[in-house]
Order: C-alpha cells, then sequence, then structure tokens
C-alpha cells in the first residue's frame, strides 16, 4: 500500500499534532485542522484553519478534500475540549460546546469521510475518547456524556461502515501531558492514575501505538473496539 | 443546474448497475426504468440502501447536481421515495428545482 490520505482533526497541538508528525515520517500525506494555525511545516502537509463545530467550512472542506484526492484512507476524530465542572456549576452554553465539539463534529466529518472512504482498499476511522468514560469521576459529567456519545455512535457506525470495507475504532488515552490536561488539578489527575493498572502518565507515542495497530491493513477484522490505554476499564 | 428526468433516471440506473458488481448472482437487483429498490419486492437492506445512495448522490454531483437524498423528509414520508425507480427520479427531480 503506498501513501495514505490522512485526515485529522485538532492539529495545532497535543495529541493531534503529534500524530501529523508521525504520519508524515511514515510517507503519508496528511491534511490537518484546527482553528489555530500550525506550526507544522512539510511538502505533505495542508493545514485548514477551521472550527470543526463549523459545518459550513467542513463542507468547504470536504468539497476541497475531493478535488485534491480521489479518496481518503484515514479519519482521526481527535478535536476536543475538555470541561471539569460540576454538574450543577457547568452553564448550558459550556454542555452545548462540548457535545458540539467532541461528539456532533465528530460525526459530520465521519458522515463526510464515508463518501470518499469507499473507494480506499484499507479505510479506517478511530475516535479518540477518554479514560473519564469508564472512571466515571465526578466533575467530569459533561465531558465524559460527549465521549461516551462518541464510544456508542463508534460502535454503531462500525455495522453501518463494515459493508464499505471501513472499520471503527476508538482509543482512550489515559492522563498525557497536553494543553487540554494543564488546567485538571494535580489531584485529579494522580486520582485517575491511581485508577490505572498501570500508574503513569502516558506518552503520545503510547496513543500513536493503538492507533497504528488500528490503522494497519491486517486490522481489517478489528471494528466497533474501544481500547483504554493504562489497563482502565 | 437544471436537469432532466432522464438524466437523473440514468444516474440511478447506474448506481443499481455498480451496486450489483459487489452482490452474488443470487442476489442481484433487477435493474428496470420501474424495478423495486427498497421494500418487499426487492433483496436490498438498509445498508445496502445507504451505499446504493450514496451512489446516486455522486452520480448526481458528477452532473452538477448537489442534494442529499437521506433527509427528514424522505424518512418521515407515509410512502418511501426509495421504493422504485420511479419514487426515486421524481424524489430526486424535486429535491433538484429547490
Amino acid at each position: 500500500m503506498g501513501p495514505r490520505h490522512v485526515l485529522i482533526t485538532g492539529t495545532s497541538r497535543g495529541i493531534g499534532e503529534a500524530l501529523a508528525e508521525h504520519y508524515l515520517a511514515a510517507g503519508d500525506h496528511v491534511v490537518g485542522c484546527g482553528r489555530s494555525p500550525s506550526s507544522l511545516t512539510h511538502e505533505r502537509y495542508t493545514h485548514c484553519a477551521l472550527d470543526v463545530t463549523d459545518a459550513g467550512a467542513v463542507d468547504r472542506l470536504f468539497k476541497d478534500l475531493k478535488q485534491q484526492f480521489k479518496t481518503l484512507d484515514v479519519l482521526i476524530n481527535n478535536a476536543g475540549v475538555a470541561s471539569m465542572n460540576a454538574v450543577a456549576l457547568t452553564p448550558v452554553e459550556v454542555a452545548r460546546r462540548v457535545m458540539e465539539t467532541n461528539f456532533i463534529a465528530a460525526f459530520n466529518f465521519t458522515r463526510e469521510s464515508i463518501r470518499m472512504m469507499r473507494k480506499s482498499p484499507a479505510a479506517r476511522i478511530v475516535n479518540i475518547s477518554t479514560v473519564a468514560v469508564p472512571l466515571r469521576l465526578e466533575g467530569e459529567a459533561v465531558y465524559a456524556a460527549s465521549k461516551s456519545a462518541l464510544e456508542t455512535f463508534t460502535r454503531i457506525a462500525a455495522k453501518e461502515v463494515a459493508p464499505f470495507g471501513i472499520t471503527c475504532n476508538a482509543v482512550g488515552p489515559c492522563p498525557i501531558r497536553t494543553k487540554l490536561t494543564a488546567g485538571v488539578p494535580d489531584k485529579k489527575i494522580q486520582t485517575i492514575i491511581d485508577a490505572q493498572a498501570v500508574r503513569r502518565w502516558a506518552v503520545t507515542g503510547d496513543v500513536v501505538n493503538v492507533i497504528d495497530f488500528f490503522l494497519r491493513p491486517e486490522s481489517a477484522m478489528v471494528t466497533g473496539q474501544v481500547v483504554y490505554l493504562g489497563g482502565v476499564g | 443546474m437544471a436537469i432532466s428526468d432522464d438524466q437523473i433516471q440514468e444516474v440511478v440506473l447506474q448506481a443499481m448497475r455498480a451496486t450489483n458488481q459487489a452482490r452474488d448472482a443470487a442476489s442481484q437487483l433487477v435493474v428496470s426504468t420501474d424495478a423495486p429498490i427498497f421494500g418487499p419486492d426487492s433483496s436490498l437492506d438498509s445498508l445496502g440502501l445507504v451505499g446504493l445512495l450514496l451512489d446516486v448522490e455522486e452520480g448526481l454531483q458528477a452532473i452538477g447536481c448537489d442534494v442529499v437524498l437521506s433527509d427528514e423528509r424522505a424518512v418521515s414520508q407515509k410512502r418511501s421515495p426509495f421504493r422504485n425507480v420511479p419514487s426515486l427520479v421524481a424524489y430526486v427531480s424535486t429535491l433538484s428545482r429547490e
């Protein structure tokens, strides 16, 4: 299999940026997007500055992609926002924004990608979830609920896209030092790490490893799965 | 861009031929201008219908007609617009004029 066409949301920083660098190093063509510009510069990297919840902007992105590439091989729904707050103190606007970014945007990117993936010999959709779903930590109800929706979506979408030769899986990282976790109190992070079988911070390479497994052509029978890092779940 | 019902019909029939390429000999769709597509008279299941509709959407885009076939209206209609070739052609024709 030659270079793949990989679309990753949320590549401005963190896990998304690391994934983009990894697949560029592997020789793939990578299209990334995020609200901020990217510091990544590579002849096979295209960055599209957009808000993933802006349906019009996403529609334009896919129109451009269809003109550039005949097929799309990989979609990684990585863009996400966190909200750490008690339910009673969370404004409804915040809950809506979290659901829009973490679930609705992933749904929309998946919906559009299916159309381009049907001609790929080994199309893969990977969603980024979190160990906050199985751990059910207080203070993370909205964030975990949005990712829980994404996990259920992953499992059902897997059945629907299987006839097209597309797999759909998710990986749930435990805490990784990124901007998303920078605002989480140390005590909260320690609670999560204490609940893990492997009691340490993960690194982006741990996420890349699981995604690489999902993306292998030999993983055509692996679909509808959610893999948590650190032995959670 | 206005497209004729004949153009829409040809896109639908071409999508049905493409669908048949991925189906075994026993479950081939009848490809004709009055053939059933989805329902008791057809062997196409719901996931097969999705693939067919995506092919129809692509075929329509290729001739300059950008429509989304499976919106709320299609699902909520008492008689599915996807039941046969004439009903699908009529449905696309309505959407393309909006």
